[in-house]
């Protein structure tokens, strides 16, 4: 790993040969901390790349700003329609128990997607000028936030429109969000670097996020899924190991409890059970972090 | 701090995956057919390099395609990083590489102007407060509002342009983008770039263009394989760089037999160039003394042949002709070996690259004995003061209030 290091206007950059094995845990952590300072110092940047996003996505689109609240209703309208009239599952206000997992799941599914191709997309800009590169995929992320908190605003419209009283734990959303964000950046950090090298990652993540689409209780309540299954002489807990295999189970199932309980307004979230989605979101930012770092000096000469 | 740049015993290896699996597909496909990953190969671009840029210098970069001149940039703007050694760069870097990289099609040119500045580290505030400038110097009052995919690629370079060097960098890069645009936006672009020299930017330019290399810079750096050659004023460097270039390629060119025809009673076997004092050069200043010399080999006993020569300027101008008999300057008749020479006292050619033909026919132009088509190159460096054209008449001004 090369170290670099900035003091004021003045940069070094000293190859990874010539640091003696004492002197790498010192450098490591100057590097790292100047790197952070780095970061600091780009964020404007991150934020026109954001502002990039939206303006090129609602500027496109006559409909502007309409699409990105039009897109979850239709989805929604669908599955109320196969849900109630065609396969009634007697879920109490329907439309809100989709739409309390559907809104979070494609912020997390374009988020991803998009940030898949965000480093190769940009493969110009990376041969010819410096900037951290882990504004490329995060400002995807970011961009969608915004997009998500927009679309938000139908599903309290939604909640409001079916007289469901919103209760105290709504407050609980913020940190939720926060939690979701911080796992997607590390999903996103992963498959951008992976796809540099491997080019075909974005066909196979089409297709592995239609499969974890099915996966993860969004159309579906998880009581429809067997407690436990058994396979021989080995009983499986379904539900545990879905919440644990599947950070976005757990963060849809702690989004729907607190906005939608059972159809009767907001409950308390088991706050083990999220505190646990929690360490694992961080553990994949800064596993995504940690790839992304190792790897991105590489992008020069591979995108 | 009056160091700008410092490269320390700086090396960086490339590793060419000749067959590297490009997608998890391919990947499989090896896998299963049990090939390993490809064969590698180890390439290295800069070898132990090391030099030093004071503040304000203007710095070129000199040597053949590969030689490793833009990974030198490359390492200064930390695209990519140094497999040894220490780069030291003090101040901001700004690069003039391929313009206009970075604009997104349908944002308006401002907003364009916004991202691009971004991306080169630049803060909103820092934007708005050079946004006038920016705007001004592209020309682009009337269509800085439109979305730049309706932009011609003109604009679309002058833009770019005008974003970078309003960036401020301390430290410049420029490879080889100032044949863009077109010429009277080249000569702002190059005034522009010297107003920054002049107000102590750090300048580190990359160019085929010798005689550019020779008129705006004070340094020379030439590489060559990872190494540096010569390192010093670009007159010296250039002047060396010139010569060892122009003999390889003359070298290559005298193996292209598809550009010599002629009978062969009277061959010409070797084509020279002289300087005044009979040194053997391939580069000249306009106004030098200028002798091309031809060995040949007559073969059997011919009266009355006649020489001639052509100079030819590289984009195919033919400045000139001159044989024996129009000089009427009769060789009564050669056998075996001998030297013939043209020299012209004051060469009279402005800066250029320009090839020389060579005959050897009868006197009655019938005969074609030996012709070699433009295979001897040489190169004007200007010296004199005049710089547009093709030749200087040394013509006289004269004044007289009436």
């Amino acid at each position: 790993m090369t170290l670099i290091e900035r003091k004021g206007s003045q940069t070094i950059i000293v190859a990874d040969a010539e640091l003696s094995v004492t002197q790498k845990p010192l450098h490591v952590a100057r590097a790292v901390f100047s790197y952070l300072g780095e970061l600091w110092c780009y964020r404007e940047l991150l934020l026109t790349l954001v502002m990039r996003d939206l303006k090129v996505r609602y500027r496109n689109s006559v409909l502007g700003i309409l699409w990105s609240l039009g897109n979850p209703l239709l989805m929604m309208a669908v599955f109320t329609i196969v849900f109630t009239v065609m396969t009634p599952s007697n879920i109490e206000k329907f439309p809100i128990f989709v739409l309390c997992g559907l809104l979070p799941w494609n912020f997390f599914s374009a988020s991803v997607i998009g940030s898949i191709r965000s480093v190769v997309d940009n493969a110009p800009l990376i041969r010819k000028v410096y900037f951290p590169r882990e504004v490329l995929p995060l400002s995807v992320v970011l961009s969608n936030l915004v997009n998500f908190l927009i679309a938000l605003t139908v599903l309290f419209a939604f909640i409001l429109a079916f007289q469901m009283p919103i209760t105290l734990w709504a407050f609980l959303l913020p940190v939720v969000i926060i939690v979701q964000v911080i796992f997607t950046c590390g999903v996103a950090l992963i498959l951008a670097t992976v796809n540099v090298f491997y080019r075909d990652t974005q066909v196979i993540m089409e297709v592995a996020m239609l499969a974890w689409f099915f996966l993860t209780p969004i159309f579906y309540p998880i009581d429809i899924l067997p407690r436990s299954y058994h396979l021989g002489d080995l009983t499986i807990d379904v539900w545990r190991w879905m919440y644990m295999l599947n950070p976005m189970a757990s963060l849809i199932a702690t989004y729907r409890v607190i906005l939608y309980g059972n159809g009767f307004g907001g409950a308390p979230p088991a706050l083990d059970f999220f505190g646990r989605t929690t360490v694992t979101a961080l553990g994949v930012f800064i596993l995504g972090m940690l790839i992304f770092f190792r790897y991105k000096r590489l992008f020069g000469e591979e995108v | 701090m009056s160091t700008a740049i410092q490269f320390e015993h700086v090396s960086r290896r490339f590793v060419l995956h000749h067959h590297r699996a490009r997608s998890f597909q391919e990947l499989v496909i090896r896998m299963l057919q049990g090939q390993g990953n490809g064969r590698r190969e180890v390439f290295w671009a800069l070898s132990d390099v090391s030099f030093e840029v004071k503040k304000g210098e203007m710095v070129a970069l000199v040597g053949a395609n590969g030689a490793g001149k833009s990974t030198v940039l490359k390492l200064i703007s930390r695209i990519i990083d140094p497999t040894s050694g220490r780069i030291i760069v003090n101040g901001r870097v700004g690069a003039l590489l391929e313009l206009g990289t970075g604009f997104h099609p349908d944002l308006t040119g401002r907003e364009n102007i916004y991202l691009n500045g971004a991306i080169l580290g630049l803060r909103r505030d820092e934007i708005t407060r050079r946004l006038d400038d920016i705007i001004a110097f592209a020309e682009m009052e009337r269509f800085i509002d439109v979305p730049v995919k309706h932009y011609s690629s003109g604009m679309y370079v002058r833009l770019g342009f005008s974003v970078a060097v309003h960036v401020e960098p301390e430290i410049l890069l420029v490879d080889e983008v100032l044949a863009v645009g077109d010429a009277a936006f080249q000569r702002r672009c190059l005034e522009r770039i010297d107003q920054m020299r002049a107000n102590g930017t750090t300048i580190v330019f990359v160019s085929h263009d010798l005689n550019a290399v020779r008129r705006l810079c004070q340094r020379a750096i030439w590489l060559e394989k990872g190494c540096i050659v010569a390192d010093g004023s670009p007159e010296a460097v250039v002047g060396e760089y010139a010569t060892q270039s122009y003999a390889a390629s003359a070298a290559l060119a005298a193996r292209r037999e598809l550009c010599r025809h002629g009978t062969g009673e009277v061959t010409i076997e070797e084509v020279r160039f002289l300087d005044g004092e009979g040194r053997l050069r391939d580069f000249f200043s306009t106004g030098e003394s200028f002798t091309i010399e031809m060995r040949y080999r007559a073969h059997k006993v011919i009266e009355r042949p006649v020489f001639g020569i052509a100079i030819h300027r590289s984009d195919g101008v033919h400045v000139t002709g001159p044989n024996t008999q129009f000089a009427q300057y009769e060789i009564p008749m050669v056998r075996g070996e001998g030297v013939v020479r043209y020299t012209v006292p004051f060469l009279p050619l402005l800066e250029g690259t320009y090839y020389v033909s060579v005959s050897s026919h009868d006197r009655d132009s019938i005969c074609m004995y030996d012709y070699h088509d433009r295979l001897y190159p040489f190169c004007v460096l200007s010296g004199a003061e005049e710089r547009y054209g093709l030749v200087t008449l040394r013509g006289v001004w004269s004044w007289k209030e009436e």
